[in-house]
């Protein structure tokens, strides 16, 4: 009896694991695109409710996992130019390199330093990066609804010898299109970040979030990114995610 | 028709959209509690006005635009208001073009001539293998790079890239004034006048050539220049009768080979640069500089610190004014902290490995707003009279600037 029971419990825990991934390999199949395109405006709200606005703009180009991406800062006028080139790579964590126009000099962010925040955001550099599900291991944890909507809970964690700050997200994806409607970052099982997604809209056929909300726990401190002018399939060229394009723009 | 005259509307409108302008006004105060033997001035106030902007002008075809306008309290800019393109004038020029170039692009090529500034190397304080950025020394420890008159064309193939430069017009770094305390004389010279006999700048072009390679675990450069020091031998007669020195500049020719590289490791990228310099000229030195620095970022901490060497392999005696050489046989470092997204903290030093001179720069900084960022901080500067930075030890300053980003 006890053992039948043992069967079917571990049984029970692969087919929620299985479910997990395949969840997640859903979410990342549907957000699918050849390249992206948006104007992010971040308002930036410290401890002290202390506001500041920064605009970037930002394009990727390839699929989930395998793209480049350079985010340029537009506003305001102390940072214009200052930009990050993003290199994501399917097994391992991304290449970024940033240019700050009064040095002339693009530096490269080394793995070590990316739990640093981009620029006074609550983003750090790591979260800007796009990492293909098969990084990481998943766990269906249950069902949780966000903001109304029904979601899964899944826990996810970096595969052995793929380098994080965090040693385990939680994120909640939506069930009737697979969004994800909001991610929590822990490092050694304390919350260091919550990004909450809202304004969920489909553009273009792929439901995406207009409203980004990072909450930077130890800090105290938020940034929210509202993502206008958001376009996929945008024509964009290879030779415009090079670090002589990140030096040649500014 | 139609078709011609909606396609020119079209274009002009995508290149109305593709203009990107940026400047600052940066106004300041430097105080100086010694006085200097040479120069009495203790409070010094400078104004700064640079505007930059680009715009599209066919697809893969940019032009990039600066202009510097400056003034100060203390003769160290031009009173002339002449728009400079040079930059070989003794003082600062009221007006000067900072940048004028277009840049082209087409595949893995990117072509840029006219006036920039270019940078080569990865370490952060001292860069030897960085031969077409001279810099305004006018206060030797707070320089600016300089533009060059150049062209550029980088081949850039996945983790590979060459890079070839040209530069066919001269810039020397700018010297401290004679006049003024940056220009230190050896005590035994005492009462004795300086004048300026001008400058012999070089014929002939400059050329170098870089091949960088990215790798997954470390990325490195090998560089190659051909033409003069941006960085002066003195030459001085003396004159009995008016008991004074007529100095002049010359810039020897030198050829560099050099090399630097990044390597991330798992607590802190190990960064190095190394040159080899070799001269024709017969009154230059031979020598070889070089840098290893760690560097790490932890939370809002970020820091550097390494050291900064030289070997002399040829020795000839002559008077130069050579601050790279000046920073090295030193220990460098640069600790920043940012306080919150407003406020950050640095601190820079350089400790002269003999004990013979150290600088110390401490800044704190502060955004007002969205435009407004005010600083404030010191430089101590202290060491024997024969250190390249003890020399300075009476030129400790304060400084308090505030600048509107437009």
């Amino acid at each position: 009896m006890n053992r039948v029971l043992l069967v079917h419990l571990c049984l029970s825990s692969l087919a929620l694991a299985q479910d997990a991934r395949q969840i997640m390999s859903e979410v990342q199949s549907r957000s699918q695109s050849k390249s992206q395109h948006y104007e992010g405006t971040l308002t930036v709200t410290d401890s002290r409710k202390r506001i500041a606005e920064k605009r970037w703009e930002y394009n990727r180009l390839g699929s989930h996992g395998d793209s480049k991406a350079m985010l340029r800062f537009t506003a305001p006028s102390e940072v214009k130019g200052v930009a990050l080139l993003i290199l994501n790579h399917p097994d391992r964590a991304s290449d970024q390199w940033m240019w700050i126009p009064a040095n002339a000099r693009e530096r490269r962010i080394a793995l070590q330093d990316r739990s640093t925040r981009f620029f006074g955001t609550d983003f750090s550099f790591e979260d800007l990066e796009e990492r293909d599900v098969d990084q990481y291991d998943y766990k269906l944890l249950g069902e949780d609804p966000v903001d109304g909507a029904a979601c899964w809970k899944i826990e996810s964690r970096p595969k052995q010898g793929k380098s994080s700050q965090y040693t385990s997200s939680l994120l909640w994806v939506r069930k009737d299109n697979y969004a994800i409607a909001r991610v929590e970052s822990y490092s050694k099982e304390k919350i260091v970040r919550r990004l909450q997604y809202s304004d969920i809209q489909k553009v273009q056929g792929v439901w995406s979030a207009r409203k980004l909300e990072m909450f930077d726990v130890g800090r105290n401190s938020r940034t929210t990114m509202i993502l206008d002018k958001l376009q996929y399939n945008v024509p964009l060229k290879e030779e415009d995610f090079t670090l002589q394009a990140l030096r040649r723009q500014s | 028709m139609r078709r011609g005259l909606i396609c020119l509307v079209f274009a002009s409108a995508s290149l109305a959209q593709d203009f990107a302008q940026r400047g600052f006004l940066d106004t300041r105060l430097v105080l100086y509690p010694q006085k200097s033997a040479d120069d009495k001035g203790r409070v010094v106030a400078e104004s700064w006005l640079r505007y930059e902007a680009s715009r599209l002008l066919l697809p893969g075809l940019r032009l990039h635009g600066a202009l510097d306008a400056r003034t100060d309290s203390h003769r160290q800019v031009e009173r002339e208001p002449h728009i400079d393109f040079t930059d070989r004038t003794l003082r600062r020029p009221a007006l000067s073009v900072r940048r004028l170039s277009l840049v082209y692009n087409r595949g893995k090529v990117t072509a840029e001539a006219g006036k920039q500034l270019i940078r080569w190397g990865k370490a952060d304080v001292l860069n030897p293998t960085d031969r077409f950025a001279p810099r305004d020394f006018l206060s030797v420890v707070d320089n600016d790079f300089l533009p060059v008159t150049a062209a550029r064309v980088t081949y850039e193939s996945g983790a590979n890239t060459i890079e070839a430069v040209w530069q066919p017009l001269f810039t020397p770094s700018r010297t401290p004034l004679l006049n003024q305390r940056w220009t230190v004389l050896p005590p035994e010279a005492a009462g004795i006048a300086l004048r300026d006999g001008g400058s012999r700048y070089p014929e002939g072009s400059q050329f170098g050539v870089r091949l960088g390679h990215i790798g997954k675990r470390y990325e490195g450069s090998v560089s190659f220049f051909d033409g003069f020091n941006h960085l002066p031998l003195l030459d001085g007669r003396f004159d009995p009768s008016s008991r004074s020195v007529q100095v002049q500049r010359f810039y020897p020719t030198l050829r560099m080979f050099g090399a630097d590289t990044a390597v991330p490791l798992h607590w802190f990228t190990v960064k190095g640069e190394a040159a080899w310099f070799t001269t024709r000229t017969a009154q230059a030195d031979e020598y070889l500089l070089y840098v290893i620095q760690l560097e790490r970022q932890s939370g809002e901490w970020s820091f550097v610190g390494g050291y900064a060497g030289q070997a002399v392999t040829d020795q000839r005696s002559r008077i130069d004014f050579s601050p790279d050489r000046g920073l090295t046989r030193a220990f460098l470092g640069r600790a920043s902290y940012t306080i919150d997204a407003s406020r950050s903290v640095a601190v820079d030093t350089a400790i002269r490995q003999n004990g013979g001179g150290v600088w110390l720069r401490f800044e704190y900084s502060q955004l007002l707003g969205q435009h407004w960022r005010a600083t404030t901080g010191f430089t101590l500067i202290r060491g024997e009279p024969d250190d390249f930075l003890g020399q300075y030890r009476r030129n400790s300053h304060a400084i308090l600037a505030l600048r509107y980003s437009l």
